[in-house]
């Protein structure tokens, strides 16, 4: 297998599995097999059989519904925590490139100070404050892709301030914020599509740690970090329910981290 | 010859009986951390768990039946009016400090918790008290205001025991009594030591040393026992697995009753929670046995009133409301709710309120009335159920044994209010006469069913647990105790190198054996810091440092302010944390003014940035000793840990990185590529959980997790990090494997390497001599992240192998609102995390000078 095809396929099967994962979050909006809330003691932990396909839990719900309902808490919680960088994090890159001076070494500091912070820790102080929640988590995972983006941003706008065109348009008398907007964020969409790829995918993995100590999505909302959780002392009994959210955890990430390395070197090739 | 034999033969049996005694120790596992070591200042379940009857005794204790029984008085009398008990004391009694017990003991005992500034969180039920006597030496006098049917048990409670003049005020953290075992150490956040008492008053215990380890999570909790890290689990958390040990003939299992009723609770001020109709539908709504099945996996009495279904004034009153669908509906409807209506259902962590929550909210729903969930931690659930009353529904079990009188209790949380009732409560204050108690016993249970005040769901089991070839112990009695006074194990076990405590002397000045590693490695992080900031002033002038000095200590100021704002807004009072359930107001207050959170914001703010100056860090509030100590405590774990976990990660990353970059494209490289990519998903927290079911609860290669300290012994406590290393180190592996394959392969296109290759270098030559030593300087930063990132970082990890590091620190910290030591251990950590980037800056302008001058331009 040549390397150029090899990377085709990792690109190709990250793309695959991100929008399987996105299109089982959408269609758990609507439908899953059961309903993933509905308890039914009499039915609890069965082995995965053709009726429940991955079995059910300690309450009887079938893990397959959770698992489905779980994918869409995870993409919600990790994209709108992208989201949240983006929106704060990409205008401030942008200002600190175009002022510079004082306006720079402020946004650059407070990007520092956000960094020096244990992100976990930080995370788990910030739900102590608001309560547990998925709103919360996103928050609090939000505020750590702020200061990435700001980051990014500003490295890519400062390499393009010396471009050809963008003198162009400032010797046309262009305001710098206005080119900003017009044509150097229009040309980092790739650069941020790239760190928002990496965002999302730590943002699964941190969303499922912030449920696993129970300050994710609270119940009934099904999440994988605390299906992991409560797996934990039924091992002996139902050792299927530690695997299921597990795996549907590393085929995510998986498949969003091949996905953004094969983005990477579409932009770098 | 025949004058020897026996002589040697009594020496032979006194050494078998020696080391076989010797062998004696068992460790039992508790879920929660006793805040302190003293009942008498604080209402913690879990100190007179393992302390009560072991350490502690009181004049009287309780019988199995809930009777009181003589303990340290031997006999006591009530005079005819009611209003005077005269107990005679047991002779020969000694503290473990050698202080005789005798009535003045037993006076300043008493007259410690009736003092206007005492602590003490039962305090009010020894209001009836109005003063204490000394008789002669060994007969007390308690002379009562008025008549109180109830004193006599409440001195069996764990708040009223006995302790010695002199060493009172140490309790706390070096407890003194005159029970069977005295204490020997306190491994804060692990584990508290026992260790048999030779001079006993008594029957002397069997065991030399018992350990209380505290395991919080039901997993832990289920792989100790497991992998045999503990002998017992006296309320084993996770009744899903239950079956399974009771099944297994390796282990013992005791189901039995407590003192605990688990209720519904329903805010009574709250419309529409304020209307009996309303109550009494959701009453009929709930199917207990569904509750009790789900929740607690069928353990469990269900109860119709708040009463132990073991006492004998007990009257079963579970069939006043069956489960009815039908009529709950129809009593709804005659309330004016006929489309139902909303409620709130704050649930406290333990998981009999979490899954029961989950259930009742389904079975509430089925009549019409939706419950919106809300998980609380417990000091949240204080603050908002208990406090402030801001709740409609919640969950939880009423610990305290005969507890009906808090449904007099005007501002108590649920908030219920009846003449009728305070007129029965009051009448059994005043009534000694059994049969006359009961009959008034029996009105309280109908009348609190009969209002229908809170959903009363079961009697929360009893389950314990323990290793079948430990023998005799306690778990039957009204205080949920562990009895340890008769134990033995039967299965002789060698110590292990843990603990030589032998014959019973207590060596609290070792208790940190292995301070030095810490300080050791704090000096020389120290030493490295200044040679490297020598050698850098050298190198790039005053101008340049100061600056970004000037930027770290700003940074610094930064983080102190985020910190403390934080801390601050985030709600729960630490006090009331600290009080609990029955908390006695001015005992609150007294504490807070103790603790300096009286004063204001700035004040505490300016006060803990003042004392960080100077290396002072506070006082932990729960712990009671300095923050300071607790941490250094701490990073005797984290820091190895963090330690070993990087090392790990380079032995992996290394070898792989430079694999792949060598056979870049290559199979081979396409094969650790994705390897290294699958590393980088896979969630440490479960990849621990996976090592843990294999290698611990399957294989019994290694514990499931805990660490017995460096003082026993270098090996054994390499051996408990190891799992969690992997754990840790993993992914942190793929990244570093990634990082140095990406920047081998970007040297490679240099010119310089070129040149090599033209020189004819070999592939591996040119990799190891030419580009490996230029590739170092990306993998030098991602190591300094790896290394802040795993010292706060394994806080989930730490949870997972319940070890005692600074994340699991400030993780209980936080759940217990102890403040002052989240703050510290932040910014502590937030001070490794710009110290160490501002070294690899550092040592990256050292390395390449062209850095250093686009940096100041």
């Amino acid at each position: 297998m040549t390397r150029a095809s090899s990377r085709g396929v990792g690109f190709a099967l990250g793309t695959v599995i991100t929008v399987c994962f996105i299109a089982i979050a959408v269609v758990a909006q609507f439908w899953t097999p059961f309903d993933p809330q509905a308890l039914a003691i009499l039915d609890k932990l069965q082995p995965p059989s053709p009726h429940h396909w991955f079995g059910t839990d300690q309450l009887g719900r079938d893990v397959l519904s959770m698992i489905m309902a779980g994918a869409r808490n995870s993409v919600g919680v990790a994209l709108l925590s992208v989201a949240i960088g983006l929106l704060i994090g990409v205008p401030a890159g942008l200002l600190a490139a175009v002022r510079g001076g004082v306006v720079d070494d402020l946004i650059m500091r407070g990007n520092d100070l956000v960094f020096a912070f244990p992100s976990l820790l930080l995370a788990i102080l910030i739900t102590a404050v608001f309560g547990p929640g998925a709103v919360n988590a996103i928050i609090a995972i939000g505020i750590f892709n702020i200061p990435v983006f700001a980051r990014v941003t500003r490295g890519g706008a400062l390499d393009l301030w010396n471009r050809d065109y963008i003198l162009a348009a400032r010797v046309a008398g262009k305001r710098p914020l206005r080119i900003s907007f017009e044509h150097i964020l229009p040309n980092l969409v790739g650069l941020l599509v790239v760190q928002g790829t990496i965002q999302f995918s730590l943002g699964v993995i941190a969303e499922a740690g912030l449920s696993y100590v129970g300050l994710g999505a609270q119940p009934p909302i099904p999440s994988w970090g605390r299906m992991l959780n409560e797996a934990q002392t039924l091992t002996a009994l139902a050792p299927s329910l530690a695997l299921f959210p597990g795996f549907a955890i590393v085929l995510f990430v998986l498949g969003l981290n091949m996905l953004g390395d094969g983005l990477r070197r579409r932009r770098s090739a | 010859m025949s004058r020897a034999a026996p002589g040697r033969l009594g020496l032979l049996a006194l050494l078998v009986l020696l080391v076989s005694s010797s062998a004696f120790a068992i460790t039992i596992g508790m879920q929660l951390e006793p805040p302190i070591l003293d009942p008498t200042a604080s209402p913690a379940a879990a100190i007179s768990e393992a302390l009560y009857g072991n350490l502690y005794e009181g004049l009287v204790q309780f019988a199995p039946d809930g009777s009181v029984l003589p303990k340290l008085a031997e006999a006591w009398d009530l005079s005819p009016d009611g209003l005077a008990y005269t107990f005679h004391l047991r002779h020969g009694v000694r503290f473990h400090d050698g202080t005789a017990f005798d009535a003045s003991t037993a006076k300043f005992s008493l007259d410690r918790v009736l003092a206007a500034d005492s602590v003490n969180p039962q305090k009010s039920r020894l209001q009836a008290v109005r003063s204490v006597e000394i008789m002669d030496a060994y007969t007390l006098r308690l002379s009562l205001s008025r008549r109180s049917g109830g004193l006599l048990q409440s001195l069996a409670w764990g708040s009223f025991v006995m302790v010695a003049p002199e060493s009172a005020a140490n309790d706390a953290t070096r407890p003194v009594g005159t029970g069977p075992f005295r204490f020997s150490e306190w491994r804060r956040g692990d584990s508290v030591t026992l260790v048999r008492n030779a001079d006993y008053w008594g029957t002397p215990a069997r065991l030399n040393q018992v350990t209380f380890k505290f395991i919080a999570d039901p997993g832990a909790a289920y792989a100790a026992l497991m992998a045999g890290d503990v002998d017992a689990f006296d309320y084993y958390p996770a009744p899903e697995s239950f079956a399974q040990f009771a099944a297994d003939p390796r282990f013992a299992v005791f189901v039995g009753p407590t003192e605990s009723e688990t209720i519904l609770s329903l805010n009574n001020r709250h419309a529409p929670l304020d209307n009996l109709l309303v109550r009494r539908a959701i009453a009929y709504a709930l199917d207990r046995h569904a509750i009790i099945d789900g929740a607690m996996f069928g353990y469990g009495t269900p109860i119709g009133s708040h009463f132990p279904p073991r006492n004998p004034a007990y009257v079963d009153l579970t069939g006043e409301y069956p489960h009815d669908v039908a009529k709950a509906k129809q009593l709804l409807a005659q309330a004016g709710y006929k489309h139902g209506f909303s409620v709130s259902l704050k649930l406290p962590p333990p998981s009999y309120a979490r899954r029961g929550g989950e259930i009742i909210a389904a079975q509430l729903a089925k009549v019409g009335i939706r419950a919106t969930i809300e998980n609380l931690e417990w000091a949240q659930w204080l603050d908002q159920v208990y406090a402030r009353h801001d709740f409609d529904m919640s969950i939880v079990a009423h610990a305290e044994p005969m507890d009906y009188d808090i449904y007099a209790r005007d501002d108590y949380y649920f908030g219920y209010y009846s003449p009728e009732f305070k007129a029965l409560v009051a009448a059994l204050e005043d009534t000694v006469d059994p049969d006359a108690r009961r009959t008034l016993l029996q009105q309280v249970q109908r009348k609190l069913a009969d209002d229908a005040v809170n959903g009363f769901l079961f009697q929360y089991p009893k389950l314990a647990i323990w290793n079948a070839h430990v023998k005799r112990l306690g778990f039957d009695n009204v205080l949920g105790t562990v009895d340890l006074s008769a134990a033995y194990d039967d299965l002789a076990r060698p110590l292990g190198s843990a603990g030589a405590a032998g014959g019973g002397t207590t060596a609290p000045a070792n208790a940190r054996p292995a301070g030095w590693v810490g300080s050791a490695i704090g000096w020389l992080a120290g030493a490295g810091a200044v040679g490297l900031l020598l050698l850098a002033t050298r190198r790039f002038g005053m101008v340049y440092l100061g600056g970004r000095l000037a930027v770290l200590a700003g940074t610094l100021i930064g983080a102190t302010g985020i910190v403390f704002f934080i801390v601050q807004v985030m709600p729960g009072d630490p006090v009331r944390y600290m009080m609990g359930l029955q908390a006695d107001p001015d005992a609150m207050l007294a504490l807070r003014h103790q603790l300096g959170l009286d004063s204001t914001p700035l004040v505490r703010y300016l006060h803990w940035v003042g004392g960080l100056l100077h290396g002072d860090f506070g006082s932990s509030y729960t712990y009671h000793i300095p923050v300071g100590s607790l941490i250094a405590e701490r990073l005797q774990v984290s820091l190895p840990l963090a330690v070993y976990a990087l090392s790990l990660s380079l032995l992996v990353a290394f070898p792989v990185g430079l694999i792949a970059a060598a056979r870049r494209g290559r199979a081979s490289d396409w094969l650790l590529t994705g390897i290294t990519q699958l590393g980088l998903a896979v969630p440490n927290f479960w990849l621990g959980l996976l090592l843990v079911l294999l290698f611990a609860v399957h294989l019994h290669w290694v514990s499931a997790g805990g660490f017995p300290g460096w003082s026993a012994g270098f090996w054994p406590a390499l051996q408990a990090l190891t799992l969690p290393a992997i754990a840790l180190a993993m992914p942190q592996a793929a990244i570093l494997a990634r990082v140095l394959r990406g920047a081998l392969i970007d040297t490679l296109h240099e010119d310089y390497i070129r040149t090599a290759r033209a020189k004819g270098a070999g592939e591996w030559q040119v990799l190891w001599h030419h580009a490996l030593p230029n590739a170092l300087i990306p993998v030098l930063t991602i190591v300094g992240m790896q290394f802040s990132f795993l010292l706060a970082g394994a806080v989930i990890i730490e949870n997972v192998f319940f070890l005692p590091g600074l994340g699991r620190l400030v993780f209980q910290a936080i759940v217990q609102r102890d403040l002052i030591v989240v703050q510290s251990v932040v910014l502590i950590l937030v001070l490794v995390v710009v110290l160490v980037t501002f070294t690899v800056d550092m040592a990256h302008a050292l390395v390449n000078t062209r850095l250093r001058s686009v940096r100041v331009s």
